[in-house]
């Protein structure tokens, strides 16, 4: 459509495109959030009411009462916030250094550090979640507050480096170099005037950890037993091992939705700011 | 003191406070990824049962056994390949559309963008499990629509490829947002002078699109295809909370075969071989794409 095209359209039908912009727009957000709808809707169904739920209107928050009720799931809420914010802060502390480190540096040992992270990166969870299990085992971490958080601390390192380089290289390293000239030490230089204004960075990336730390199941899959419930992994055993309690389910899916919800409402402003790659 | 003094001598002051950045990292990355992968490469060479283990050297025969299993082969491979090329491409487009959305202002934006970013709340794990439960051939809402459609429900997750499609289903929902986020961080670090000089001279919003966003896009629609490419070559959750695997073995992937090798059978070294396999397939994968990332930087 050439503009000519389309003054003729607007002229004849205004408001035209506008109203199809937003019916797309409508449909394409009840699609995405058709899944989660479903979800708060089988969560405030009675239990045997789940397998009608397109005919009845029968409501109830009696699931909700259950959970709080279920002093398993409090205490693997407890777990889940905890090593989610916990993980968060230590893959921050560790990576920004590390991702300033490869932007601001040439030479072997930038390149070696790179090439080790993105082949580290590479490599299937599973491939050494498995092995793992036996080193926990061995050291007594296995099923302990650390021995999953460590993991955690971990499995981010490669991905957040990266992501941090990207948002150093996009900084100019100018004041650093005043910085260096004027008599601060390298570490000073580091930390009064490269750190500062990573903060965009620091806080996008914060918010994407707690995210994924919050939602990891496969770690606390093989690396938690009896001692460290984890809220994902409790969610799943609803609908495995203790049977089909699908509405005991979507309400702890609906309360662990809570936080990641409040956390991308006030955070997604800092994420797109502060994603740069 | 000794060691002090060779320390100093084999590295400057910058690289040792290049080593002093990463030092943290990189012990976290050797003792939680690389001696466990050392483990596991170790166990691949032995025979290996959970409940017996012998730890006798074998050689090679793990890898033949998965090498030579037909499942493996015909089903597991090509799942993953499949899964993970429509799994990318298709958030990608959906991304990359949704980011074009958003990155104009209009009313109701930031509700519009909160709603799209909802999957990126839900894990995983649960998403896979609302979806079994929402395609569920006798309770569950997809068939219920399409009979009051007067369409034929279908029993979507007992034929292989159905399962497929919804499993890929689940991963574009799940990993869109994640393409719309990046994307749109990259849209809004455009510089604005070409777009204005664009709009005076009456250019059309699809030769735009064509000639001035999607060249300068290019690198980070490139980095978001190696994230996510690599990402989705190993996924686990969504898949092992689906189906299983099922039916009949028929949607597993490369993780989900190697976990129920180890976890399921029971036979850790045959499952540390078929980790180890996607590891060295992946790694390739990886540099090809690295390799194509360079290029787009080059170029651009």
């Amino acid at each position: 459509m050439n503009t000519l095209q389309r003054r003729f359209f607007d002229f004849f039908a205004p408001g035209a495109r506008r109203i199809s912009f937003a019916l797309t727009v409508t449909v394409v957000c009840f699609l995405f959030a058709f899944p989660v709808l479903w979800l708060i809707l089988t969560s405030l169904r009675p239990q045997s009411g789940v397998y009608y739920v397109y005919r009845g209107l029968d409501f109830t928050l009696d699931s909700f009462v259950q959970v709080f009720a279920n002093e398993r799931l409090v205490q693997a809420f407890v777990n889940s916030a905890v090593i989610a914010t916990l993980a968060t802060i230590f893959s921050i502390l560790v990576t920004v250094s590390s991702g300033y480190m490869l932007s601001r540096f040439r030479g072997p040992i930038a390149s070696g550090w790179f090439g080790i992270i993105y082949a580290l990166r590479c490599v299937p969870f599973v491939t050494w979640v498995l092995p793992l299990y036996f080193v926990e085992q061995r050291y007594g971490l296995y099923d302990s507050y650390v021995g999953l958080l460590l993991p955690h601390i971990a499995v981010h390192i490669c991905f957040f480096s990266w992501l941090m380089k990207g948002f150093f290289d996009g900084i100019d390293p100018s004041m650093e170099q005043a910085a260096l000239i004027d008599g601060c030490t390298r570490w000073g230089a580091f930390y009064r005037v490269a750190l500062p204004s990573a903060v965009p960075a620091i806080s996008a990336l914060s918010v994407l950890s707690w995210l994924f730390s919050w939602n990891e199941f496969l770690f606390a899959l093989i690396l938690t037993g009896q001692h460290t419930p984890v809220i994902t992994v409790v969610m799943a055993q609803f609908v495995s091992e203790m049977g089909m309690q699908w509405n005991l389910m979507a309400a702890t899916a609906v309360l662990a939705l809570v936080p990641a919800f409040l956390l991308t409402l006030f955070g997604q402003k800092y994420v797109i700011q502060g994603l740069k790659i | 003191m000794q060691s002090k003094n060779t320390w100093r001598k084999m590295f400057g002051e910058q690289q040792r406070f290049m080593l002093m950045l990463i030092a943290p990292a990189m012990m976290l990355l050797i003792l939680f990824q690389a001696i466990p992968i050392f483990i596991g490469g170790s166990a691949s060479f032995r025979d290996w049962m959970l409940n017996d283990p012998k730890k006798t050297w074998v050689g090679l025969s793990q890898y033949t056994s998965v090498l030579s299993d037909p499942a493996f082969l015909k089903i597991v491979l090509p799942n993953t390949f499949i899964f993970m090329f429509a799994s990318v491409i298709i958030s990608l487009v959906i991304g990359l559309a949704l980011a074009l959305a958003l990155n104009r202002p209009f009313r109701g934006q930031k509700l519009v963008q909160t709603i799209l970013l909802l999957p990126l709340m839900v894990a995983p794990v649960i998403a896979a499990i609302m979806v079994r439960w929402m395609f569920n051939d006798q309770f569950g809402i997809v068939n219920v629509v399409l009979e009051a459609l007067g369409g034929e429900g279908q029993p979507w997750l007992v034929q292989r490829w159905s399962a497929f499609s919804v499993i890929v289903l689940t991963d574009v929902w799940l990993w869109t947002p994640w393409f719309t986020l990046l994307l749109l961080a990259g849209l809004q670090s455009l510089p604005k002078e070409p777009f204005e000089a664009a709009a005076i001279d009456g250019t059309t919003a699809w030769r735009v699109f064509r000639h001035l966003t999607l060249p300068m896009l290019r690198p980070v629609i490139v980095v978001c295809i190696v994230i996510r490419s690599i990402d989705a070559f190993r996924t686990f959750d969504t898949v092992w909370a689906l189906t299983g695997g099922g039916p009949a073995r028929e949607t597993e992937l490369l993780s989900i075969y190697a976990y129920e090798q180890a976890f399921v059978f029971l036979d850790f070294a045959k499952g540390s071989a078929a980790a180890i396999i996607a590891a060295l397939i992946i790694l390739v994968v990886g540099l090809v794409l690295y390799r194509l990332l360079d290029r787009v930087r080059k170029m651009s």
